[in-house]
């Protein structure tokens, strides 16, 4: 896929990647902190990760100054702000001025980075991960199902286009259908994971859930997420 | 060839360095020439727990920087003239661990030794990466608490993908756990994990288990490597741990909690 350019300085390569989108209510940077606050185990996970900022709820509010406070606060708070969506023209010049990328994208809901209905082309899956996935580590399954044979400890992530499989215990992060296939699944043989993820659709888990533990399923029920235990 | 042996965890104050002194002593106690290299730069305190301190002139940075020779900076072992060491200095300068400068130096000690144990600094940043590049074997020192396991994994993920044997696309770093300040009492009050816990969470096999013991702090107090204590529960453990790296069978102690006898109950022990 590469393209070498004519001096060795520059390499040229194309990516997909999936970028979480915060869709803010109000370019206020106050109530941010507070949910912040408030959300701040389930907000963990956007720890360290890029984001997109989704304007669409904002577009009667005047931006430059706001802006530069609602990026500071996403910088403290750990996650990288890449770009914005969604602008009005004067969003975008104040934007343009912070450096931030302006993606187009289509319209979307903070929990869902969908649709894409139709099933991907999935190529078979790789040979399946042998060793257990460390915290910090990180591996996609690209255009592909994803097997893992290990565990998938706490604080590692999965991420596959296509379904994930994992015979081992779930208990970091667990993202299937990525480009948006609502039809991809997860399957477990004990699930303690942190967070479950379907086209974008996800959760957190805790303890407390009735199967904690247990060999699951899951899978997309229209908008919501379902989890069944895995033998019938 | 030297093997190379990384003492590393993620997080501080689990007993790396004591680990360290105690490991390497006990190699050399078996006739293996063997050095101990203090890799926490800025801290350094292997030499306080090998009690030779008092005899570092020229120290690991000196060497690289290229102002003393290595024969000048190792500092041979109280009791045992098969085990040498190499102190860092308590310089502040993050970058004083070059990566050729070290890759310099542990080519030079491959010459002279068969083992190099390496204690590493706490952390996943510059001096812990050096500490772990050359590793052939790596012993993960964890306490057993939530925490630690998880650094303890973090830096298992480093080590399969930082090492230079991970760069080179070679046999991976042969993985040890050693649990240590366990604890079965506070264990089976439920206040740590226990043995079992850190193992399924982790999957590495088991080097040993060291007991939390007041000796630990004697030792380290006398300089003294904690292999040393006659008779104490910690050097059994430490002796046993060493038997095990070398290929020998022994079967697991200290992970019970002792049964107060009869008499230390009549006379409330
Ligand atoms: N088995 C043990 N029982 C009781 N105390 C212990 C034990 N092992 C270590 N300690 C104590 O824990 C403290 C930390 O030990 P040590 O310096 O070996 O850890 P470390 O991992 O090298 O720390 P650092 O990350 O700061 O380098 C010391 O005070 C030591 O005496
Ligand atoms: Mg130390």
């Amino acid at each position: 896929m590469a393209r070498q350019a004519d001096s060795n300085s520059l390499r040229l390569s194309g990516g997909v990647f999936t970028l979480t989108v915060l869709r803010l209510q109000s370019l206020d940077p106050d109530p941010l902190e507070q949910q912040w606050q408030e959300q701040s185990a389930a907000l963990g996970i956007l720890q360290g990760a890029p984001v997109v900022i989704d304007l669409a709820d904002c577009k009667e509010q005047e931006i430059s100054q706001e802006l530069p406070k609602i990026i500071q606060i996403l910088r403290q708070r750990g996650c990288t702000p890449v770009g914005i969506r969604n602008a009005t023209p004067a969003q975008q010049a104040a934007a343009d001025q912070l450096g931030l990328a302006q993606l187009r994208g289509m319209e979307s809901s903070p929990q869902s980075m969908k649709k894409n209905h139709q099933r991907p082309e999935l190529t078979p899956a790789s040979p399946p991960l042998e060793h257990p996935l460390r915290s910090g580590q990180r591996h996609y399954a690209r255009g592909q199902d994803l097997i893992c044979l290990a565990t998938v400890n706490a604080g590692a992530e999965v991420l596959a286009d296509g379904h994930i499989h994992i015979y081992g215990p779930l208990r970091g992060r667990a993202l299937a259908g990525v480009q948006g296939d609502e039809t991809a699944q997860i399957f477990c043989q004990r699930l303690e994971a942190e967070l479950i993820a379907i086209a974008g659709i996800y959760q957190t888990l805790d303890p407390q859930h009735p199967l904690w533990g247990r060999a699951a399923r899951i899978f997309l029920d229209g908008e919501q997420m379902a989890i069944m235990p895995l033998e019938k | 060839m030297a093997q190379t042996i990384v003492v590393t965890s993620g997080k501080g104050g689990v007993g790396k360095t004591t680990t360290s002194a105690a490991f390497a002593s006990g190699l050399a106690l078996r006739g293996h020439r063997t050095v101990v290299i203090d890799f926490d730069v800025g801290l350094r305190n292997l030499d306080l727990v090998m009690g030779c301190e008092r005899r570092v002139v020229y120290d690991f940075i000196n060497v690289i920087h290229g102002e003393a020779r290595l024969q000048q900076a190792l500092i041979r072992d109280r009791t045992l003239d098969n085990l040498y060491i190499l102190p860092t200095s308590q310089t502040r300068d993050k970058e004083a661990l070059s990566a050729e400068g070290v890759a310099r130096v542990m080519a030079e000690l491959q010459q002279e030794f068969d083992y190099i144990v390496c204690d590493s600094p706490a952390g996943i940043e510059t001096g812990a990466l050096r500490a772990l590049y050359h590793a052939d074997a790596a012993i993960v020192v964890t306490n057993p608490e939530v925490s630690s396991v998880r650094d303890s994994d973090r830096i298992l993920g480093i080590l399969a993908a930082r090492s230079k044997r991970a760069e080179e696309g070679r046999e991976p770093v042969q993985e040890h756990l050693l649990l240590t300040r366990y604890s079965p009492k506070r264990v089976q009050e439920g206040e740590m994990l226990s043995l079992e816990d850190v193992k399924e969470l982790l999957r590495v096999p088991l080097l040993g288990v060291i007991p939390e013991s007041p000796v630990i702090l004697q030792a380290s107090n006398q300089g003294i490597p904690a292999i040393h204590m006659k008779g104490s529960d910690v050097a059994q453990a430490y002796e046993d741990t060493v038997a095990r790296f070398l290929g020998e069978e022994r079967p697991l102690r200290f992970v019970q909690q002792e049964k107060s006898s009869f008499f230390k109950r009549l006379f409330g022990g």
